[in-house]
């Protein structure tokens, strides 16, 4: 071995000696902020012939004489090739951040963003990285214009709503196609449970370079069949030619909640239980169920007053507020860890190029038992075989696991502890253990289960493994003309493991233990094949791709129930003496697809652009399986052009225009046949019940969109923009249609109805400030307009909240309008709003919610979303500012019938402003009259509706990195410290937690804006440092 | 450049590979579920499907418990106190239910999916083997009638509450959907025309199915439906002489002890274990650990014994209402708050017929109908001491105010208080027996989904 390594290092020291007859270049690499240590030098041809800058930037290069040019290159700055005129060269590198002239990826390619002619949103690895999220959804958010990103609520890995120009379907799936450095890669939802977690969270957010957000028919209708929604085009971190480079980076924080919602103390909490007691009584009296009001009185009271003294431990210490527990606080963990680290390795020569990222996250959540760890590995690998050949491996592999939390509709959700009586005291005197703990009151008290018993008594584990890997290969065939083909498999291993021991019996209805294996399998294999031809004719340029690809995924799924354990020491279903549940299932679907696109470019101003896709998709009736989406741009660059081209201060003015066609196949795998499932066994007798109603008619969604826009930029693109108007209609919505039930079903997937979303976005950039000091904005900021225009007269309600119905956004809020309070008796009343034969609208006002038709009370959709960046830097430090938000949409809080329900719906405990309650005739408030379990103004009505505009500040980064001359003697060739503040701020009208919330237990297209027991999202407050070797 | 050529012919062979190979790579079946078209072929299919359609009507949301427990929560004035906080139970409870209240929608939508179930059946049954066809057939039109009939008293008004040829009753569907067409929206029957539907079912049940058949329908099934069917329209002989011939079958007995009519409670902490029928089981709801769902345990039971705690019944009620030495009073049991026994086990069948009915049945038939000689030969006071003596009871006399009461002891909580109150014309608390608010809305998504629907008067 050691003989090996000797014969080697001679060996290499041949090929140096091979190069030492020739002349010697010495000179000093600068940037505009001093000079630059560690840059790669070499002899253009040749990068074994290199070297590397040192601390004061100075390089010294051997080079034969035959050598013409030399090649700068470092990260973060634009590579520059000097030719070799003497023996001396200095070099001043530019920083890589002007957004012009940069590259962006796009459907099977990359273009020159100055000649791209639809609409694109680029956001760079520089806006995304090093921040405290699971997914790099939550990275992206407020930074792309027109991209609408919401988390459902504060659990890790869980489900975030991305909406690109809003909603484009009602029932059929609105979520972006997702391409990982161009294949489609497995995304949504494989929870068990109604809360839906995300397949995006297994991508490292640092190993990715860019993400581009295709907007526009034009730039999206390569990917036809699936693009209504958007295409997310994500593109990970590739080798560099030069010395490898060594990053490490580690960030370390502490979550806490971002903001406490009040609930009662115990002596508000007695008053306004006893005053229920007395309310209903009267009630009762009223109705003539009591002979005398003070019999019911009588009555009521010592009910209630049992009541209080069960919830108080069984004693009577409620009377004297002795305990005053806070169950909201106890549900926050104290003080929750954030831990990520990151290695990468970036590196290569002109043959073989190298990228090798792993990461380690390991995230404590703000609510009580949850946290979320993952370990990722990734590794892009290109070389070039040939002058021809080039093949490469993409391979990403990552293992995660997330301690989840029950639904937010789940008693044994920590956050639903608030439902508890805050004279409940969190440990039982009488037993000494959790209260609601056997032995001792366990079955009704406290007043419902009380979730803290799961934190020690139960868990809930998702563990994935996911491996992502692609081969491909690009051939050159002739000048200008490529093939290039790739082989792709996203392998998804999901294992869901559960245990709720036997305390937590009042939970789970079951005494001795409740387990729960539940197994996920997702292979989704893929294949593109397509040439690429370019060339330049005069002054005409082609780009031309032609191509296929087929993608086959398939998911299994097994799940295994079981209760009945020998003790909580056995968790593993073998030791169930009764399995509840045996299951497995699998679905499959397909997609086949031929795809071609033409860009001309005439003397480098007049741009069009065509583009067509047929798409097959197994999900459709064999009749109507093909789609055709061609789309169609053209753009103008008019600061080409003579009158122009000299202008001082305009540098870029170029119109676009595009009109298309794009589809969406995201429905059920079989969703238009009609069949039976082995469901329905009875009496340990196997059965078969009819489960879907057919439609071989069913086929594709179809987006028609028209975009307008122009991009700008002024004063030597010191201030840059882009401004986009579009309009998008769909047609033949894949529908869920509510068909009688009569029928023995209660919907059937069809192709009915319309709706539309207008918008415009705009997205500015300047450089307010440039030299030492230097201060950057970025704004971004969209308007959308989203309204269902047919639905066959259908009115989609299924939460009795949110509906989707003709004539307005989806997920309108449908709820009859509340009036507030009868000053006279108390009672809750709302306005009739029936429209007579004149139309004229009855505002008279009824107690009977009944009687009170549905408005439409509000938008749960944004209709204005923006975000704004400021980046400042002096010196050595670094300073970034961004607000992102949300206008002009509202939230319900569908847990309001129970926590701000005047105490009117047994003994939840309430928020503070349920005080203001009316006690006496002639109150005037608009909380009615405390009624126990008299469901009094409790309704889903206007009530519960309120303001979700907000303002927040997202990320706040304040970071120093340290001068070369310290670097030289720590022999770093980069170190920076920063500190991070994530949601430090939220400025918003809305009263609950957070109004970035969507329950996540319901949440659909259609059911948006509910807030119900939802956590916040959290605020975080890390240290981080970035070291480069 | 002859390589290149070489190479460009690689390409194209690799590009045109994959194009070719597309025919069958949209074809995508699926393994979970089969196509309509292969689903009722054989006999064993179309009698998978009856399996198939007793699962759905023993749904927890139809025979499987919650049908029954809102017309008691309906009916209630002060047996059961509520705390739980299932806002639609809530309004059941406070008798004013919104016509947007998902149990009752649940009601409706279970209902028809059984009786769409039962139309597969029918429509295929000659794929039945000669020798099953009469029994499969019986079942099916059992639970098609059956459904009918619980429709019809739920969302309809009382068939002795004015014209029952005029009032509407819910709509009739006697064939399969395998396709939605304009004949789906199908429009609201009058109140007589479902029962006499339910009768026709009934009947021809009655009819085809044999004396004993496992836990599935009998002809005693059939025949107790009817008797309850008649019963609730006044048609007192008809009731009598059907009640009669289930009595008279000899296949069921009461059970020695009241609660052993009633599936075993397991010792508190001990897992729940399926019961069988008992002996005076006419029909019951099969319920295992993997099938079936006690739709009265879910609220009726407290936690202990994997309900939700959420109906405790008042001992001020119990005490009012059972004399002393009446063994009913045992059937309940004290776990912090008072429980009905009746549906302490998770596991438990759902009772939806038990003999005793068909004795009171009798009873209070040949009660109205005297002074004519009782259908059956056996006298009501004969009929009442049989179902008295059981929970230890003495009887003197039969007036029909006796037999009406004991329905109330002997039936309490299984879903029998709304439609006696109906048809005995009992004003519920101040609430008028034939009050809108005693009658479910129809659903607002069916009546948004199917323009032919018309709502209940009050909603």
């Amino acid at each position: 071995m050691k003989k090996l390594l000797l014969s080697m290092l001679l060996y290499l020291g041949a090929i140096s000696f091979a190069f030492a007859q020739g002349k010697v270049i010495t000179g000093k690499v600068t940037s505009t902020s001093g000079p630059i240590p560690g840059v790669s030098v070499f002899v253009k041809g040749s990068p074994a012939n290199g070297t590397q800058s040192d601390a004061s930037g100075a390089f010294k290069l051997t080079v034969s004489d035959d050598a013409k040019t030399l090649v700068f290159s470092f990260i973060g700055y634009k590579t520059k090739e000097v030719p070799i005129t003497g023996q001396s060269i200095n070099v001043n590198l530019d920083e890589e951040n002007n957004t012009l002239s940069d590259v962006v990826v796009v459907g099977y390619g990359t273009q020159n963003k100055r000649d791209v002619t639809g609409s694109v949103a680029s956001v760079k690895s520089k806006d995304l990285e090093n921040l405290p999220v699971t997914s790099f959804e939550q990275a992206l958010q407020g930074k792309a214009a027109g991209v609408q990103i919401a988390a459902q609520n504060g659990k890790l890995g869980q489900g975030i709503t991305v909406r690109v120009r809003g909603a484009a379907s009602v029932t059929a799936g609105s979520e972006p196609l997702y391409i990982v450095d161009g294949i489609p890669i497995t995304s949504g939802d494989f929870s068990s449970t109604t809360a839906p977690t995300s397949a995006l969270a297994d991508i490292n957010t640092n190993d990715i370079e860019s993400i581009e957000v295709l907007k526009d028919a034009s730039a999206s209708a390569i990917y036809g069949a699936r693009a209504s929604n958007g295409v997310v085009l994500i593109t990970t971190k590739q080798g560099k030619a030069g010395k490898t480079l060594i990053q490490f980076n580690a960030l370390g924080g502490v979550s806490s909640p971002s903001n406490h919602r009040d609930f009662l103390n115990a002596a508000q909490y007695v008053q306004i239980e006893r005053r229920a007691g007395q309310g209903q009584a009267n009630q009762d009296f009223l109705n003539g169920d009591y002979a005398t009001l003070q019999k019911a009185l009588d009555d009521y009271s010592a009910s209630v007053e049992a009541r209080l003294n069960r919830y108080s431990a069984g004693n009577n210490d409620y009377q004297t507020y002795k305990v005053n527990s806070n169950w909201e606080a106890a549900s926050f963990q104290d003080k929750p860890v954030t831990q990520q680290y990151d290695l990468n390795l970036t590196g290569g020569n002109e043959k073989t190029k190298f990228y090798i990222g792993g990461q380690a996250l390991d995230q404590q959540g703000i609510v009580i038992g949850n946290s979320y760890k993952r370990y990722s590995g990734r590794l892009n690998l290109t070389n070039k075989v040939t002058d021809f050949l080039e093949v490469g491996i993409n391979l990403n592999f990552s293992n995660s696991i997330n301690n989840r939390l029950s639904n937010d509709n789940a008693f044994s959700s920590p956050l639903q502890s608030v439902a508890l009586s805050p004279i409940t005291p969190f440990i039982d005197p009488r037993s000494g253990l959790i209260s609601g703990t056997l032995p001792g009151a366990a079955s009704n008290y406290p007043v419902y289960y009380n979730p803290f018993i799961s934190v020690d008594n139960a868990f809930y584990k998702a563990t994935v493994y996911r491996t992502i890997g692609k081969a491909f290969a690009n051939i050159n065939i002739a000048k200008g003309l490529k093939f290039s083909t790739d082989f792709s498999i996203d392998n998804l291993n999901q294992n869901e493991e559960s245990y709720y021991g036997s305390l937590t019996f009042r939970n789970t209805g079951t005494s001795n233990g409740y387990g729960q294996n539940i197994s996920t399998f997702v292979i989704n294999a893929n294949t593109n094949n397509f040439f690429s031809y370019n060339t330049t004719i005069g002054k005409s340029a082609f780009d031309v791709i032609l191509g296929t690809s087929y993608q086959k995924s398939t998911t299994k799924y097994s799940t295994i129930e079981g209760q009945d354990f020998p003790s909580d020491s056995y968790i593993k279903l073998g030791s169930a003496a009764t399995k509840v549940i045996a299951t497995s299932n699998e679905g499959a679907f397909s997609f086949l697809s031929y795809f071609f696109r033409a860009n001309y470019k005439y003397n480098d101003r007049y741009l069009v652009g065509f583009s067509v896709r047929a798409d097959g998709s197994s999900r459709f009736g064999a009749n109507n399986r093909y789609g055709y989406f061609p789309a169609g741009s053209v753009a103008w660059i008019a600061s080409e052009e003579d009158f122009l081209k000299q202008s001082e201060t305009i540098s870029l003015l170029k119109f676009r225009a595009s009109y298309g066609l794009t589809g969406n196949a995201e429905i059920g795998n079989y969703s238009a046949r009609g069949l039976f499932a082995g469901t329905g066994a009875y009496g340990g007798l196997p059965g078969q019940i009819p489960s879907r109603i057919a439609n071989p008619d069913l086929t594709w969604e179809k987006t028609k969109q028209l975009d307008i826009g122009f991009d700008f930029g002024i004063l030597k693109n010191r201030i840059t923009g882009i401004f986009d108007f579009y309009q998008k209609n769909t047609t033949d919505l894949l529908l869920d249609v509510p068909i009688p039930q009569t029928t023995g079903f209660s919907t059937k997937t069809q192709n009915l109805g319309s709706l539309k979303n207008t918008g415009f976005e705009l997205g500015i950039n300047t450089e307010n400030f440039v030299g030492a000091f230097k201060w950057s904005t970025a704004i971004t900021g969209a308007i959308n307009n989203n309204k269902i225009t047919n639905l066959g007269g259908q009115i989609l309600n299924s939460n009795e909240i949110n509906a989707a119905i003709s004539g307005q956004p989806i997920g309108v809020f449908y709820i009859p309008e509340y009036a507030g309070v009868n000053p006279a008796n108390g009672d809750a009343i709302y306005y009739k709003n029936t429209v007579d034969a004149n139309g004229n609208v009855d505002r008279s006002t009824t107690n009977n919610i009944n009687d009170a038709q549905r408005i439409f009370a509000g938008n749960p959709n944004p209709k204005y979303t923006f975000g704004l960046n400021n980046t400042f830097s002096y010196k050595n430090f670094d300073l970034g500012i961004f607000f992102q938000g949300v206008k002009g949409n509202k939230i319900f809080n569908a847990g309001g019938q129970y926590m701000s329900a005047n105490a009117s719906n047994g003994y939840d405990n309430q928020t503070v402003d349920q005080m203001s309650y009316w006690d006496k005739p002639g109150d005037v408030t608009s909380v009615p009259e405390p009624r126990l379990f008299a469901g009094n103004g409790i309704g889903n009505s206007t009530r519960y509706l309120s303001d979700g505009s907000y303002v927040r500040l997202k990320t706040l980064t304040l970071g120093y990195t340290f001068p070369v001359s310290v670097l030289t003697k720590i022999k770093l060739s980069k170190l920076r410290l920063y500190a991070t503040a994530q949601n430090l701020l939220t400025i918003t009208g809305y009263k609950g937690w957070d109004p970035e919330v969507n329950a996540d237990y319901q949440s659909t297209n259609i059911n948006q804006g509910v807030d119900f027991y939802s956590a916040p999202q959290p605020r975080v407050i890390s240290l981080g440092i970035n070291i480069g070797l | 450049m002859k390589k290149t050529y070489i190479n460009n012919i690689i390409f194209a062979c690799m590009f045109l590979m994959a194009l070719s190979s597309c025919k069958k790579a949209l074809d995508v079946n699926p393994v979970d579920t089969i196509e309509q078209k292969n689903a009722l072929l054989t006999s064993k299919d179309v009698e998978g499907a009856l399996i198939g359609a007793y699962s759905d009507l023993g749904s927890r949301n139809f025979f499987g418990g919650r049908s029954f427990l809102i017309t008691d929560f309906l009916a209630n004035t002060d047996a059961i106190e509520w705390f739980g906080t299932y806002e639609e139970l809530t309004q059941a409870i406070n008798k004013s239910l919104l016509k947007t209240n998902t149990f009752v929608d649940n009601v409706w939508a279970s209902g028809y999916t059984a009786i769409n179930d039962a139309n597969n059946v029918i429509a295929a049954i000659d794929k039945v083997d000669a020798a099953k066809k009469n029994r499969v057939e019986g079942e099916a039109k059992f639970i098609r009638g059956a459904a009918y009939f619980e429709l019809v008293r739920l969302f309809g008004k009382a068939y002795n509450d004015g014209s029952a040829s005029a009032n509407l009753g819910v709509p009739i569907v006697l064939s399969p959907t395998s396709i939605v067409n304009e004949s789906s929206y199908v429009s609201r029957a009058t109140v007589a025309a479902v029962y006499n539907q339910a009768i026709a079912d009934l009947t021809d049940a009655e009819a085809k199915l044999p004396a004993t058949n496992s836990f599935f329908a009998t002809k005693s099934s059939a025949a107790a439906m009817l008797a309850r069917l008649y019963l609730q329209m006044g048609n007192y002989s008809a009731a009598a002489s059907a009640a009669n011939r289930v009595i008279t079958s000899g296949n069921y007995q009461l059970t020695g002890t009241y609660l052993d009519a009633f599936p075993k409670m397991p010792e508190s902490g001990k897992p729940a274990k399926p019961g069988e029928n008992s002996t005076e089981d006419v029909f019951a709801m099969q319920v295992t650990t993997l099938t079936g769902f006690n739709g009265f345990n879910e609220f009726y039971g407290s936690s202990t014994f994997g309900g939700r705690g959420d109906a405790v019944i008042s001992q001020d009620w119990i005490d009012a209402t059972y004399s002393a030495g009446d063994d009913r009073a045992n059937a309940f049991y004290d776990d912090d708050d008072i429980f009905t026994a009746k549906f302490g086990n998770q596991f438990g069948n759902v009772p939806v017929i038990r003999l005793a009915e068909m004795y009171l049945i009798r009873a209070e038939s040949n009660a109205r109908l005297a002074p004519a000689a009782p259908i059956g030969g056996v006298t009501p006071l004969q009929d009442l001491t049989t179902v008295r003596s059981r929970a230890g009871l003495t009887t003197l006399t039969a007036t029909l105010a006796n037999i009406l009461n004991e329905r109330k002891l002997e039936f309490a909580f299984e879903g029998f208080s709304l439609h006696d109150a109906k048809r005995t014309q009992t004003n519920i608390g101040s609430l008028p027996w034939n009050s809108t608010r005693l009658v479910f809305p129809i659903p607002q998504r069916e009546i948004d989904a199917n323009k032919n629907l018309v709502q209940n008067p009050g909603y």
